[in-house]
């Protein structure tokens, strides 16, 4: 990658540890990660090795006990919570490992949610959301709530959701783990097309062997600390 | 969006959500209800106390009111007639009636009791037999507190028959007269001799206030004034078409009287008697335990509802926060949804309130006699608009309240952690 070009994302020295009552538990140990614009990258290591952690601190929804997260050149440390949020609603998408999509709203609605949050008028809101919701092959299930799709449906629906607003990344938190592998692929390959026709920046983690095959880069994880940073 | 969230959210579970909405619907309904409950008791009891004696306004001449207990001739109208034509020019004023009252002994020849004496205008002041009070009692086509004296046994009194007299029925009672007894009245002139007349026991009469059917006795005014040596009279009553009337009146006659230098005073139906105002002021006392009582029961019910919303929903929180809602978006959506809830439980609570309440005035309630009169009555609770509002405002003012700590409780979760709870 160019020296001129600015990472979108650059962690630096990241530590994170929890207390469990008088016990400190280090979930990560001094991570140091640089992703380039428009990367297709991959988080893996075994359970416990931090990929949640590490995924949170990028994602600005926990702050690092010491070291530094910038999202696109900007320090998050001094952010206040509305800043972040903003971040977040602007710059970073989210796919999580059980969907979580609010049940109480339609496909359509979930995908429409992000662009509320930023007070995009209705008609264009529903535009970016059909259009979406037709990049993820989902155009016949707009009015469907998520209790009636399934699994690998509602993963559509929530890559659709990351998408809408135009974030610079997304970030999916083992995006297949609740998937059987077949409809794990068919989410791959869409988070991969996603990746190449838009230019948004993934990041995802898993331990599946599998799944880090189609990564363009992997970030081995272990024990807090990226195991061999080189590879 | 919020509000769809928060308006499905509501609905998410039914159940639930029924009975929190039940709970403050009922609330509400209790209000409403026992609100018009007070309010037509409170009504009946003042109109009858008016219609039956005491009148909205009573005028007297200047000083009566401090010294005429002592001297009460002293005190005394003389010319009536101009001030009467004076009041009937306003008009509020249904009419105005004279009287003159004295304390006297009503004897049988064989019992004689103490008694005070009124002598009164029979065409102004109302009263309807007892039979014809049954009738309305069963079809409540009038309400017998409203009727004013009720005529109990014997016949009303008429103008031109000066010396015949009714009894109030405790008076009639412990003096054990008979309707068409000949009776002795007593009482000193204005002179101060004292002077006694041959009187026929016309009938007997009770009206909403007991102390008065104990010691009261009626008769003509023409009478009364012969009794008492004197042309003039005491006070006049003037009852109004609208009770509500009743203090702008009162301002208006003291203008008057005033400009036209009559030395008169005024006194209206709250002065004469506290008990309606005593009594009001305890119902109210009554009515704010109730309120309390609903406004903790809804504040309660909806906190129990908003609470385990927050608990459940703690991962949805998480990854409303994730998506970038602010904490202030978290808390607004939760202060949402319990105002919606509060919305709607009122909203049910007034209509259920309403419509109970009028099909419960529909058949009406039979009563016993308020403290202090004899009447029964039946109860038709009003629609009273300032409650119906107030529990409405109660309902929303009690959920937003409740809903205040789960909604900064949600706005205050830790994203990373809310998003761990979904396991
Ligand atoms: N809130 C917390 N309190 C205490 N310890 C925590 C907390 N969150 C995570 N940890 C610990 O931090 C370490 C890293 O956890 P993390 O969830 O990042 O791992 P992971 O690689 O995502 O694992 P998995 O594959 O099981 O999801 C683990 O030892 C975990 O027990
Ligand atoms: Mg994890």
């Amino acid at each position: 990658m160019g020296a001129l070009l600015m990472s979108i994302i650059r962690v630096e020295g990241a530590t994170k540890e929890y207390y469990l009552g008088k016990t400190v538990v280090p979930a990560l140990r001094g991570v140091d990660l640089q992703v380039e614009k428009g990367e297709f990258l991959a988080i893996a290591g075994p359970s416990g090795s931090g990929k949640t952690t590490l995924l949170n601190l990028i994602g600005c929804i926990e702050k690092p006990s010491a070291g530094k997260v910038s999202i696109d050149g900007v320090d998050t440390a001094h952010l206040t919570s509305d800043e972040l949020a903003d971040l977040r609603a602007t710059k970073i998408g989210f796919i999580f490992q059980n969907f979580n999509l609010l049940p109480v709203l339609t496909a359509l609605e979930n995908v429409e949610y992000p662009l509320s949050i930023r007070k995009i008028p209705a008609r264009e809101k529903r535009r970016k959301a059909r259009q979406l919701l037709e990049a993820v092959g989902l155009s016949r299930f707009l009015h469907h709530k998520p209790l009636e799709l399934s699994g690998g449906q509602r993963q559509r629906v929530a890559i659709a959701r990351a998408m809408v607003a135009d974030p610079a990344m997304i970030l999916a938190d083992e995006p297949t783990a609740n998937l059987d592998h077949t409809t794990g692929q068919e989410i791959l390959n869409l988070m991969k097309q996603m990746n190449a026709e838009r230019k948004t920046t993934f990041l995802f983690s898993t331990h599946d062997p599998k799944v880090m095959a189609i990564a363009q880069r992997v970030v081995p994880l272990s024990d807090g600390i990226v195991a061999d940073p080189q590879r | 969006m919020t509000f769809t969230l928060a308006l499905r959210n509501v609905f998410r579970h039914k159940t639930r959500s029924i009975i929190t909405l039940s709970t403050v619907a009922f609330g509400c309904v209790a209000l409403i209800f026992v609100g018009g409950f007070f309010e037509d008791t409170f009504y009946k009891m003042r109109e009858g106390y008016i219609r039956s004696y005491a009148g909205h306004l009573q005028v007297f001449k200047q000083g009566f009111l401090e010294k005429g207990a002592a001297k009460p001739f002293d005190y005394l109208i003389d010319n009536p007639g101009e001030i009467i034509t004076l009041i009937q020019g306003i008009e509020a004023v249904q009419y105005v009636t004279r009287r003159i009252e004295f304390a006297g002994l009503i004897s049988t020849g064989e019992n004689s009791t103490s008694c005070i004496g009124q002598g009164i205008e029979p065409k102004n002041e109302r009263s309807v037999r007892q039979s014809d009070v049954e009738k309305q009692f069963q079809s409540r086509g009038d309400l017998s507190l409203l009727v004013g004296n009720v005529i109990e046994t014997g016949d009303p009194l008429k103008e031109d028959e000066g010396f015949a007299v009714l009894l109030g029925r405790g008076l009639a009672s412990s003096l054990g007269a008979q309707v068409g007894d000949g009776l002795i009245l007593v009482s000193h002139t204005i002179g101060g001799s004292i002077n006694a007349v041959d009187v026929s026991l016309k009938g007997t009469f009770y009206t909403s206030t007991k102390d008065f059917d104990d010691h009261f006795l009626r008769l003509p005014l023409a009478g009364a004034q012969k009794l008492l040596h004197t042309d003039s009279v005491q006070s006049l009553v003037i009852l109004l078409k609208k009770t509500e009337d009743t203090a702008r009146v009162k301002a208006e006659l003291r203008h008057l009287f005033q400009e036209k230098g009559l030395a008169l005073e005024l006194r209206d139906w709250e002065e004469i008697n506290d008990f309606y105002t005593k009594t009001r002021a305890l119902f109210g006392r009554f009515f704010l335990i109730l309120k309390l009582v609903v406004a903790i029961i809804a504040i309660l019910g909806i906190f129990n509802t908003m609470n385990m919303a927050v608990l459940e929903r703690t991962a949805e929180i998480g990854t409303l926060m994730a998506l970038g809602t602010k904490q202030k978006g978290v808390a607004a959506l939760f202060l949402m949804e319990g105002g919606i809830l509060g919305a709607l439980g009122g909203g049910i609570g007034i209509i259920a309130g309403i419509g109970i309440t009028r099909l419960i005035a529909s058949i009406g309630i039979p009563m016993p006699p308020p403290p202090g009169a004899t009447m029964r009555w039946v109860s038709e609770p009003m629609i009273v608009p300032w409650t119906i509002l107030f529990a409405f405002a109660l309902s929303m003012a009690a959920s937003l309240l409740s809903s205040f700590y789960p909604a900064y409780k949600a706005s205050r979760l830790e994203i990373a952690q809310a998003l761990r709870y979904a396991g």
